[in-house]
This record gives structure tokens, sequence and C-alpha cells, in this order.
């Protein structure tokens, strides 16, 4: 596995690149989704990419009573989820950077980035960021355990918690279709709703702060700064759903190295993850946001799922 | 062999100079030069001669032997050399930070006691740690719980300070008690105290072996802090200086540690006897109900010092699930996966000392500048003591187990051990440990709760007290202190192999040492790659990324303008500092989903102006308690029931000299039976 070429590095960083890049896309388009099927008009789907640049040419407004944890934050997060797209096989079945970290190295670097942004909702010293820093700890603390026993199945199931072997096993295998990976398939969906806030569990877009949740702990963000923090959310949603299409849709990656192969994989890869952003945009018109303290139990039934995944597989 | 020797007794000789010296040198001007300076460079030598054991053979010796029974043995192997470096490190940082810290009780206590017994505790825990027999073992044994109990009072002007210390007096002779039980236990199966006999694994049967560990397990484990025996260690970390404080979790736990994996690795000598497997279970449970128990006591917890000593519970329970792997896997005959759980456990055992040293120093530092350890008279502090706040957040970050510090590695290492069990060939094994798997990662993300809570209540927003407005950085030899073990963090996070190797070579480990810039990689039997991690690659992607997104944001968004403005109000006037987020507040909704566990109650008290109109309130007072299901159902019932026990014995001592004439003669018929039936050949 070690033995990379220079164009496996070169086709890594693309992966990487292609996930940061089209991060914003998505979310543009599943704005566009749930506009629709509101009849509502919307923005473009290209509205998120020119938030972005212009935010980063404004100018940005930092509470007083912040400290250096406020502003290096948005950093932090960036990094953090951006380095985790390095890990990630997109349309290659492997990851070259596989090696360096696995999924429990990609679930600490999102970990790092919410506790970088719970402790700045303290910062700014206002009750809306302190609210906000609450419930993403409720939300991150029920999460965590349901996360982890996702990958204890999907890595008992596919031989490691390494990415790449993970994917090129499910890409062999026909095994997608027993019950101790449709249980995994439940967990995580559930678990990649509530890490991206989707609505039974949170509602960014709404206009009332006491009903967020990750939206109140970056209330007072503005400018270069707002714009990291949205990116990086943006990426991370966009992690969550390639993890979600490599492990339980692993169909026809690019096992050479190929013009075909790449251009072929790259389509197949958009074409899954926008229908999987469409699915998630469809139900959240459809389901209403629930109750704080319902929430766990939702995150609960991912946690039992997982639990009968693991049961599954031993029995 | 001679060198190391002559080390050694340099070590014991500053010991004991720093110990004498602060005792004379009471009252002087730069008494804490006398007494902290030479445990600062003994322990620096204790480092050094732990690693120059590491590269060079153990030390085998006997001093003054009477007749087989009294004598002093000392053995340092690679076991005794790991835990030595431990002590080193933290004594070593803990010292340089006393030097200023002391200060703190200049013209209030006698600061001379301190430093004396500081050494003398230190001295004993080595003492303990080279010790080869029975004898020694305990009277060091007791020496460093004896010390320790005096630092726990050394502030006794505080009833709260002596109740603790005295729970943790009985605790801790509890303890020793089953301790003793249990090297009396294998005495009688060897007759001979040196430990060497007690290496000899053919002569002791398989049943005896298992009871002596039992009853070692529960005597290690209360000095441990193991659930239910723990009620100690919230008590006494808190009330001890936190200089001792740091030494005591960082160190004296280990010294717990190190006596069951002596046990455990050393006299036991794990083989495939089906007896392991359940004893590697039981420890896996204790563990796993540990580290939850602990950390959810943590999370409500609003003393500093309280908290983090919940969380050495957890912590402990996070190296008991290793240890128990590792026992199970070797039951199974998975050589391999038994290894990397001893590294995974061993691995967090060095980084608790080194990450919870750290944070009981900075709630030190905290503590010396605000006088409060209570975190809702705090906040803020980032502005007033900035290098402090640093500190605490290398320590949060790398407790929580967060990349790319130290903690990551022994808990990623662990996740690994525990992914593990699928390979093991017992299905009703394999399910109860996927409890164990749910249960690591539930304490996993509590810990991350607890410590955004001790760290945002304490240095973010706004100052909640006069305490935390007045506050400054503390000296900087305090810092220092702390910035040892900082480093410490980020060097054993990003070159992880520096620490394995050191696993490897002192525990003498089937897998041969490699450069620290190499992958840790678990490979599958058909060669596939079951998880690698290489740190140093995940520092140059960081970088790599830190620089491409530097360089878009300045070319794309240009130069702007940061303007400082007040936090957003809604238009209602200035934020006080009453209206921020609380730490209870903070806890709140956790502390509803596990109402179970906690039963919180909400007293809510309301005054009104006058009884006839309930809308014009005076005042609304709340009271918020949580329940503490050990100390109510388990203490509570064990202390009454002795009560109860010991009042009826009591109606034996009638006062009257004929009950007691009565008492002697039916003991003297009683022996005299004894004796006619009991020896009869």
């Amino acid at each position: 596995m070690s033995d990379f070429s220079m164009l496996d590095y070169g086709l890594g960083i693309l992966q990487a690149l292609l996930l940061i890049v089209l991060s914003p896309l998505i979310v543009g388009m599943m704005r566009k989704i749930k506009a629709k099927s509101q009849k509502r008009i919307g923005s473009g789907i290209f509205q998120p990419y020119y938030d972005i640049v212009k935010l980063l040419r404004k100018e940005e407004i930092v509470s007083d009573q912040s400290s250096w944890i406020f502003r290096a934050t948005p950093w932090v997060n960036f990094v953090t989820t951006a380095s985790a797209a390095f890990f990630i096989p997109v349309f290659l079945v492997y990851s070259p950077f596989g090696v360096v970290g696995d999924i429990l190295l990609v679930v600490g670097l999102f970990a790092l980035g919410r506790f970088f942004t719970m402790l700045a909702g303290l910062d700014t010293a206002s009750s809306f960021g302190g609210l906000g820093s609450s419930r993403e700890m409720m939300v991150s603390v029920l999460v965590e355990p349901a996360l982890f026993m996702t990958i204890f199945v999907i890595a008992s199931f596919y031989g490691g918690t390494n990415i790449s072997t993970i994917v090129s096993s499910a890409n062999d295998t026909s095994i997608l279709i027993v019950p101790g990976i449709l249980f995994a398939l439940i967990a995580f969906f559930i678990i990649m709703m509530a890490e991206t806030g989707k609505i039974p569990f949170d509602n960014p877009s709404t206009h009332l702060e006491l009903t967020m949740i990750h939206e109140a702990t970056m209330l007072e963000y503005s400018g270069k700064s707002l714009a990291l923090m949205e990116w990086s959310h943006a990426i991370k949603q966009m992690i969550l759903f390639t993890l979600f299409v490599d492990i339980f849709l692993p169909w026809n990656f690019a096992e050479q190295i190929s013009l075909i192969g790449i251009s072929f994989g790259i389509m197949l890869f958009i074409v899954k993850v926008s229908t999987l952003a469409s699915f998630i945009a469809f139900i959240e018109t459809r389901v209403a946001k629930w109750r704080l303290f319902r929430v766990s139990d939702l995150i609960a039934m991912a946690i039992s799922s997982s639990m009968i995944g693991v049961i599954f597989f031993f029995l | 062999m001679s060198e190391n020797l002559s080390i050694l007794y340099v070590i014991i000789a500053f010991f004991s100079l720093g110990a004498t010296l602060g005792l004379f040198t009471r009252g002087q001007k730069y008494h804490t030069y006398f007494t902290y300076i030479p445990s600062a460079f003994a322990s620096f030598l204790t480092i050094i001669l732990s690693l120059t054991i590491f590269s060079s053979e153990s030390i085998h010796l006997t001093f003054f032997n009477i007749q087989d029974l009294f004598y002093f043995e000392i053995f340092i192997d690679g076991v005794a050399t790991f835990f030595l470096l431990i002590i080193g490190l933290i004594s070593f940082a803990v010292s340089i930070y006393s030097l200023s810290y002391s200060k703190k009780f200049d013209d209030k206590k006698n600061n001379s006691a301190l430093g004396m017994l500081f050494n003398v505790f230190i001295i004993s825990m080595i003492l303990v740690v080279i010790s080869n027999n029975v004898f020694f073992f305990l009277v060091f044994w007791e020496l460093m719980s004896l010390t320790s109990f005096f630092l726990v009072i050394y502030e006794h002007e505080n009833k709260h300070n002596l109740k603790s210390g005295l729970t943790y007096l009985v605790m801790t002779h509890l303890g020793t008690g089953f301790i003793f039980a249990s090297f009396m236990l294998m005495y009688t199966q060897t007759g001979s105290f040196s430990f060497d006999s007690f290496r000899d694994v053919s002569i002791i049967p398989q049943y005896v072996k298992d009871i002596a560990f039992v009853l070692a397990f529960v005597g290690f484990g209360t000095k441990a802090g193991m659930i239910p025996l723990h009620t100690w260690l919230p008590k006494a970390h808190p009330s001890a200086p936190s200089n001792v404080s740091a030494l005591m979790s960082a160190v004296m736990l280990k010294i717990a540690i190190y006596g069951i994996v002596r046990y455990l690795f050393d006299f036991n000598a794990i083989d495939s006897s089906p007896d392991y497997v359940w004893l590697g279970v039981g420890i896996i449970v204790i563990g796993s109900i540990s580290s939850l128990v602990g950390i959810l006591y943590a999370l409500i917890e609003n003393d500093i010092k309280r908290a983090l000593a919940f969380s050495s519970i957890e912590n402990i329970g996070i190296i008991f699930i290793g240890l128990g792997l590792s026992v199970v896997f070797a039951a199974f005959h998975l050589l391999s996966l038994s290894v990397l759980a001893f590294i995974a456990s061993m691995f967090h055992t060095l980084n608790h000392s080194i990450f919870k040293g750290l944070l009981f120093m900075t709630a030190g530092s905290i503590h010396y500048s605000t006088h409060t350890k209570n975190i809702e008279d705090l906040g803020g502090l980032i502005k007033k003591m900035p290098w402090t706040a640093m500190m605490f957040l290398v320590g949060s970050i790398a407790i929580i187990g967060l990349p790319p510090l130290n903690g990551f590695i022994g808990e990623w290492l662990t996740l690994q051990s525990l992914l593990a069990v699928f390979q093991i060939p017992s299905n009703i094994l394999q399910v109860s440990l996927a409890f164990a798997v749910l249960a690591f990662a539930l304490t996993i993300g509590l810990v991350g709760a607890t410590f955004v809570r001790l760290f945002g209540i304490t240095f973010l927003s706004k100052s909640r007290s006069f305490k935390a407005t007045n506050a400054v950085e503390v000296p900087r030899l305090m810092l220092i202190g702390k910035a040892i073990l900082a480093s410490s963090c980020v060097l054993l996070g990003i070159l992880p192999f520096i620490g394995i190797n050191l696993i490897v070579s002192a525990f003498d480990l089937p897998y041969t040492p490699s450069s620290p810039f190499e992958t840790i990689s678990i490979t599958n039997t058909d060669g596939s790659n079951f998880a690698s991690l290489l740190m140093p690659g995940v520092l140059v992607i960081f970088i790599s990324v830190i620089v491409g997104i530097f360089a878009f944001v300045r070319i794309i968004g240009g130069k702007t303008k940061t303007v400082k403005y007040g936090t957003w109000d809604c238009g209602f006037g200035s934020l006080s500092e009453r209206t921020q987020y609380t730490a209870t507040s903070l806890a709140e909704p956790i502390r509803r989903i596990f109402g179970v566990f906690y039963k919180p109650n909400n007293h809510i008290d309301v005054n009104f102006y006058a009884k006839e109109n309930l809308y014009l309130k005076k005042s609304i007072n709340v009271i918020s308690t949580t329940r503490n299901i050990f100390d109510e159902k388990l203490y509570g019932k064990v202390i009454s029931g002795s009560l109860f026990v010991l009042d009826k014995i009591r109606k034996i001592q009638s006062g009257k000299v004929n009950a007691y004439i009565l008492y002697i003669m039916i003991t003297l018929i009683a022996l005299l039976l004894f004796v006619g039936f009991g020896t009869h050949e």
C-alpha cells in the first residue's frame, strides 16, 4: 500500500480538492430543492460561492469580550475539516493518504473543530452562544457513541478502520444487503443528519435563535470568519455524504488509474452525492423540527440500531 | 550497573536532603529553594536513571540480610523503570512549579512541613516501585499513604479537608489490608517474602493465584480509585495543595496501576487458562463502569479540582479496559492483539500522568491567583492569565483525546484493540465486549463536554466575580513547570513512537522498536491494512492546508478591516456577566438526559410581596441538587449497617467485673477444647 507514485498523490490531492471545492455547490443544490418543494423560487445553486467570496471581502466585526479562541476557531474548523477531506476516497477506490490516518482520525478531526466551535460560542459572553454550545454539547455527547458503534460495525464487516480498506472491500464484496450493514446504514444516516444539522435535529435557516443548535454558536461571526465557518460546515457535510456513498453505495470506483475510469468515477460520484443530497433535502421539507429533548430519542435509536448491527455481525 | 546504582543513591540522598533542609530552613527567606531544588534535581536524575536502565541491564540487589526474613531487596527491571520514568518526569515538573506555588502558604502556614512531606512522598513512591520483597514494599506503600494523608490535611483549618483526609485514611488502609492479605496468601504457598519466589509460577496452584490476584486487584484498585471504591478520591485530591494533588493524581494512582501490572504480568504470568478470560472480563467491566461513572460526575461538578479528580477515575477506567483486553486476548492466544491492548493501556497511563499533572497544576494556578476553585465564580481568565489558559487548553485537548496530541494516540490504540474483539472465538464475549465499546465511546463524548465546560466557563467570556476580575498571571516558574508537561503532550502526540518504543523496551514485548517517524499500522491476516496512523503525516497535511487557505483568503479576500464592537445584545443595552451561561446551565441538557443517574432535583422557592397577589414576586430562589447514588446507596448502607452491628457488640462491654471474669473463663475453656481436639495426630 505504501508505494504510491507521484501521480497517486496528485490524484489524492485532486480528490480532496474536489470535496473542498464542490461542497458549497451541494449546499446550494439542497437549498434550491428545498425552495422548489416549498413553492419558492430560491436562489441559484451557485449562491454559496458568491456568499463566500463576498464575505471574504467584507470587514469583520469581532466582539470586544472575545479572546483569540474566537478568532482562531474558523481557521481551526477549516483546517480540521479540509484535512479530513484528504483521507476520503472519492472516485478512486482508495486514498493515497489512507496510511496517514483512518476513519477514527477523521472523527477526531471533526471533534477538534467542534471543540473549538463550542468554546467560541461561550467566548462572546452572549447567552445565545452559550445556549448553542450547551445544545451542541448534548448532541455531540450522544452522537459520539452512535458514531463509534457504527464504525465498529463497519470495521468488523469490512476488515478495518482504514477508509481505503473499507471502501475497497465494500467495492469487491456483495455483502451490502446483509442485516448488519443495513442497521449500520440506518444509524449512519441518523448520525449524518445530526452532524450536519438537518431538520429533525436542528434548523440552521431559522430566524429564531432559540431554536438553533449549531448556528447559535456562530452567531457572532462575520466577514472572513463567517465565510470560513460556513465553508468548513459545507465541507464537513460533503465528507459525511461521501463517506455514506463510499461505504453503503460503493459501485464503480476506478480501481486502476485511467482517464476514462477517473472521469466516469467523478461523474458517478457527483450523481450519487447529489441524489443523496436531494433525498435529504426532500426529507427536510417533509418533517418538522423535533423538540430538543426528543432529539436524544432519535440518536438513541441510532445507537441501538448500530448495536443490533454488531449483534448481527457476531451471530 | 554500578553507575546506575550510584545514581540511585544520589537520588535518595537528594530527596532526603530536600526533606531535611526543608525542616531546618523554616522561616528563611529562600526556604522554598532549599526544599524544591533538591527534589527537582533528584527527579531529573530519576529520569536519567530510568533512561539509562532502558539501554542497559536491570538492577537486582539485596541489602542487610538478617536471617532471610528482614532484608531490603531492590529490583529495577523494565516495569519498574517505566514507572520510575513517570515519577521522575511529573515530579520534576511539579517541583519546579512548587518553587513558586508554595509561596502561597508563606506567613499563613508551616511551609517547611509541606516541603518535607513533598520530598518524602516522592521518594516513598520511588522506593515502592523498586522494592522486591513484601516487607519493604508494604513499609514504603504505607509511608506513601501516610505522607499523602498528611498532605491532604495540610490545610487542616478547613474542617472539610480533615473529613476528606479521614475518608482517605480509612479507604487507603482498607486497600492495604487487601494487598496484605494477597501477599500473605502467596507467602503460604511459596514460603518466602521475596517477590522472586512469587514469580516462580509453577509452584503456585492456579486457584490460589486467582484469589491472590483478585485480592490484590481490590487493594490496588482502591488506591487507583476504581468504582465503587473511589469515594476517597474526589474528596482527597481536591483537599490537598495543588502541587500535591498533581502528584497524587498523576503519579500515585499509577503506583497502584504498577501493582496491578506487576501482579498480572509478572507474578501471575498470564497464560491461556480459562480463568484469565473471566479475570480479564472482570477488569474490563470495572474499567468501563469506572470510566463512565467517573466522567458523569466530573461533568456536573463545579469545583474544578473535584472535576479533575473525577476525571482521574475515568482515565483509570480506560487504563483498566486496556489491561483487561490484554488479559482476555492473551487467554485466547491472540498474542499480537494482547500486545496492542497492553501498549494502549500503558500509553494511556503515561499520557494520563502527563496531562493530569498539567491540569492539576493549572487548576492550582487558578486557585493561586483567584483564591477560588468554584468555576461559577470564574470566567474571562484567558485575558488575565493567557499562558495558564494556553496550558489548560493543551491539557484539555489532550485529555479529550483530540488529534494531534498524545491523548488521541492512547484512545486510538484502545479503540483499535476494542475493535479487534471480533477475533475472539466466543460469541457471548464478543457481544458483551461490544457494550464496553459503547461505554468507552460514550465516555469519550462526555469527556469532551466536561472539558468544554471547564475551559469555557473558567477562561472565556466575562468574569463572574471580583475574584476573577482581579486575577493576574502566575509567576514564571509555575508556568515553566506546566510548560514541561504541555510540551510532552505535544511531543508524544506528534511522535507517538517515542512512547511506544519506551513501552516496548520496558516491558520486553515481542515487537521491534522502530523509528519515531514510523507509521503505527495494524494489518489483517490477509495482509490488508486494518488501520494505520502517521501523526507526522497528519501534521504535514495540517500545515499545507493552513498555508493553502491563508493564501486563498488573502488572494480572494484581500486585506480587510477588523472592528471591535460589543456583543450583539438584541438592542436591549449592555450585557452583564449575569446574562451569560453558567456552568450549571451549560450542563443542564446532559443532566436531564442522564436524569436516571443524577436524579436531579430543582427546588424552587417563590416569595411574594403579598399572599393575595401571586403575580408580584419578591424573589425566586432555586436550589438545584443532584444525588450521589454511591454515597447514598452503598456507603450509607455499609456505614449504617456496621454501626448497627457495632452497637450490638457494645453490649458485651457491660462494665461489670463478674461478666469479664466469665468471658475469661469461656475463652479458657474454648482454648483448652481447641488444643485438646485440634492437634490430634
